[in-house]
């Protein structure tokens, strides 16, 4: 049996120590697949010896480009609860992405039919003094400030690098502060440094939750309620789940804290995508008896009908599930028959989140669209409930064959370019921003997935294929922007086919004064 | 910043071993000989210069910046002292919270920024508590200040272990910045072969014993009554011991990169001069 998680411990523990995540490696699906040994690694007690505890080999090189945080992270999931308050105990600087996150909150809240409202993200702004002296008066007046303007049913307070260096004792404000106010206030540790991946964000988002929200002793079994560990995404949820008479719990994206309250007293957890929803789901079950519905995720026709199954034999409809499938199929099939016609011999590359990713893969290819490469932006080699049947990158493999060129690259645009050259794609799928652009300079229509939930189940296949030829309509206009730009590489990386070049061979990227100095001399003039 | 000739000299040594004591008692003895001085204290206590202000009187730089932010006047953090010292606090966090690494840090950058290191001034003391910790302890000597240091330690085994430790701090900046050790400073605790355990202690270090300040009451004496020995008691003989110290750092010329040694070589040394073969058995105290 894997590990319990640890829940009675304010800090989460890292994504890389609970999952051995890996940010940077270049293969075929099946070597990645071999290499995981997820089965082993699910098996075996984390910590207790090789096979759980292997480290899965990574490249790993001199250069890298920016990327986001855990922080981040935490700022898009707890400061998308709905009436709940995050506050970044942090310097000003960490508060830049409130922004971006406020126009994806005020966008989900419009899809989902909710009053739309700004983002309540507060940043204590801690200053030089407070570095030195430490910021737990600051931290105080801002909880207060937060509960007298805002009312909400709970606090979040995010740690940051400045504070996690400082060992600013966030927990003990929070204990106290929760006593006074009467709601619960939650630290979140999820300061930059402490993983590689920023998706430890997530689970620390959640593992606060988890320990502060979800209700411990559930009033009552809500037999027909699922928790949907989702983002901000269409309720595409509902509708699929009401064929099996089931509700749908969105969290923790757009959830009010009561919401998220009840969590424990659901018939079963899904989500989709094992990335975002491995610490919540498999803690729900091993902490509370949620069962999480292990079963490949509900991409394509093999995800989305095994995914069903699973999903009706947990809450007890195995009665429904059945009919709704054939009737599914029929009726999405001949929809599907014509995306066919319309998309044959076009070819895509996907570059999104890691289990997300294998899904639009199986989506892409239910519609016959060629898919030679893939990025992710890190693997998981196995997910926190150690179950195979959660193996999303082996059902992939077995069900739609594997895909060539698949690279783990955490956002690094200097190798997507590589990575579009070598696949030559007509199309690109992603979610995350950044990378579209190079996409649109190199003349590739992108759709970005700001709907994460477009390609789930049946209709998803339907969506994800007009989607595509959408975007595809705009071939002419990113050709002339291809014409009309110039990419800032050298000629040398322009012709480089290994976009891992910098791990493999590190003393290439040492830095020579001279060539600098040339080539400013040669741009000046020019 | 630092006019050329300044010297800037940082004190470090095991936590209670008598940094500030000595710091204080001989930068008195630096303003006999005419010699303008400068005692900024590191340490979050804020008690460095109790002995040459009369008390713990002052308001620390941090205290200050926390009260009045960055509109400080150089005057409400510099104190004179005895003998014309201008005396700085930088203080600190209380224990347990907030980063006293980063108070130094801020409160160096602070007094170049108000211009507390006038051309006048002959030397510079950084009285910095502990071991060199983190980055915000080893500030005082990084590039641009201190260049020399001095370490204050005994025959007791544990400040010999934090000496060394410090000494790989020291070799770690000097490389860049170019602090050497000026020597270390025997503050006796009247162990026994404490003079030969020390000198042999520095020479593996590859610097000197510089002084060998004896233990005496008198010390206590002056400390209560909130003074340097030079103050206190002109004539003792203690306050020679300081002026002799003083006199010894004023004309030293050996300034080394220092050779940390060693766990076992270190033990090897305790071992060989730290034991009284003719007493090994004699426990009394």
């Amino acid at each position: 049996m894997p590990k319990k998680i640890n829940l009675d411990i304010a800090s989460v523990e890292q994504r890389e120590q609970r999952l051995g995540t890996i940010i940077a490696w270049d293969g075929t699906t099946e070597e990645l697949h071999r290499a995981s040994s997820y089965e082993e690694r699910g098996k075996r007690e984390r910590g207790s010896g090789c096979g759980g505890n292997c480290r899965l080999c990574e490249l790993s090189g001199p250069f890298t480009q920016g990327s986001v945080c855990s922080e981040q992270m935490v700022e898009c999931q707890a400061g998308n609860v709905r009436d709940a308050v995050l506050i970044q105990h942090a310097p000003i600087g960490c508060g830049g992405g409130q922004v971006e996150y406020n126009s994806i909150y005020r966008n989900g809240l419009a899809m989902r039919g909710y009053k739309v409202e700004n983002i309540r993200i507060i940043n204590t702004n801690l200053q030089e003094s407070d570095m030195v002296f430490g910021a737990a008066d600051k931290l105080r007046q801002s909880i207060d400030d937060a509960f007298g303007r805002f009312q909400p049913q709970a606090i979040f307070v995010a740690s940051s690098c400045a504070t996690g260096i400082i060992g600013e004792d966030i927990e003990s404000v929070a204990d106290e502060k929760e006593a006074e106010l009467g709601v619960p206030v939650i630290p979140l540790s999820c300061e930059g440094f402490r993983s590689k991946h920023w998706s430890t964000g997530f689970d620390a988002t959640q593992h606060g939750i988890l320990r502060q929200i979800v209700r411990k002793a559930p009033r009552k079994k809500q037999e027909d309620l699922v928790n949907v560990i989702n983002l901000w995404g269409s309720d595409v949820f509902t509708p699929l789940l009401k064929n099996l008479n089931l509700r749908v719990n969105y969290v923790v994206d757009l959830a009010s804290v009561e919401e998220l309250a009840q969590m424990s007293e659901a018939a079963a957890t899904v989500g989709f995508c094992y990335t975002l929803s491995s610490y919540l789901a498999a803690a729900l079950e091993q902490h509370f008896g949620v069962p999480e519905v292990k079963a490949p995720m509900p991409y394509g026709f093999e995800g989305t009908d095994a995914w069903l199954r699973e999903l009706a034999k947990v809450t007890h409809r195995e009665h429904l599930v059945e009919d709704f499938i054939r009737r599914e199929h029929e009726r999405v099939k001949p929809r599907i028959a014509e995306l066919k016609e319309k998309l044959r011999g076009v070819k895509g590359f996907v570059a999104t989140g890691s289990a997300y990713a294998h899904g639009l893969v199986q989506v892409l290819r239910e519609l016959d669209v060629t898919v030679d490469g893939s990025l992710t932006f890190h693997h998981d080699p196995v997910y926190d409930s150690g179950d195979s049947r959660e193996d999303s990158l082996g059902h992939l493999n077995e069900h739609y064959g594997q895909v060539k060129n698949f690279h783990v690259s955490n956002r690094q645009q200097y190798q997507l370019y590589a990575f579009l050259q070598e696949n030559k794609p007509d199309f690109l799928l992603i979610r995350h921003n950044g990378l579209a652009p190079l996409a649109s300079r190199l003349g590739i229509p992108a759709a970005p997935l700001g709907d994460e939930h477009i390609a789930v189940g049946y209709d998803g296949m339907i969506n994800l294929g007009e989607t595509i030829l959408e975007i595809m309509a705009h071939k002419k206009f990113h050709d002339d922007i291809r014409r009309h730009v110039k990419l800032p590489y050298k000629k040398w990386w322009l012709e480089q086919k290994d976009a891992y070049i910098l791990a493999r061979q590190p003393e290439l990227a040492a830095f020579d004064a001279e060539e600098y100095r040339k080539e400013r001399k040669e741009a000046a003039h020019a | 910043m630092a006019k050329e000739g300044l010297r800037q000299i940082a004190i470090y040594g095991k936590g209670g071993i008598g940094k500030s004591t000595t710091t204080q008692n001989l930068t008195a003895g630096l303003t006999e000989l005419n010699k303008n001085v400068m005692v900024v204290g590191c340490d979050p206590k804020a008690d460095s210069t109790r002995l040459l202000l009369g008390g713990l009187a002052q308001k620390t730089v941090l205290d200050t910046l926390r009260d009045e932010g960055e509109e400080v006047e150089l005057a409400s953090i510099m104190k004179e002292g005895f003998g014309g010292t201008r005396c700085v606090e930088s203080g600190g966090p209380e224990p347990g919270v907030g980063c006293a690494g980063r108070g130094i840090i801020t409160s160096i950058g602070l007094l170049e920024r108000l211009g507390a290191y006038t051309d006048d001034l002959d030397y510079v003391f950084y009285d910095v508590l502990g071991d060199v910790v983190c980055g915000g302890f080893a500030m005082p000597i990084r590039e641009g200040k201190a260049k020399e240091i001095y370490i204050v330690a005994s025959g007791e085994m544990m400040s010999l272990y934090a000496a060394n430790n410090i000494s790989k701090g020291i070799s770690r900046y000097a490389a860049k910045g170019g602090v050497r050790l000026g020597g270390i400073i025997c503050n006796s605790r009247n162990v026994d072969r404490e003079i030969e355990l020390l000198r042999a202690f520095a020479e593996e270090l590859g610097t000197q014993l510089i002084h060998f300040v004896p233990r005496d009451n008198v010390v206590q004496h002056a400390e209560i009554h909130k003074q340097t020995v030079i103050q206190y008691k002109p004539q003792a003989k203690q306050a020679d011991e300081y002026r002799q110290l003083a006199k010894k750092i004023e004309d030293n010329e050996l300034f080394v990169i220092p050779k940390p040694m060693t766990q076992d070589r270190l033990e090897e040394i305790l071992m060989e001069y730290g034991l009284m073969d003719t007493i090994e058995n004699d426990y009394r105290i």
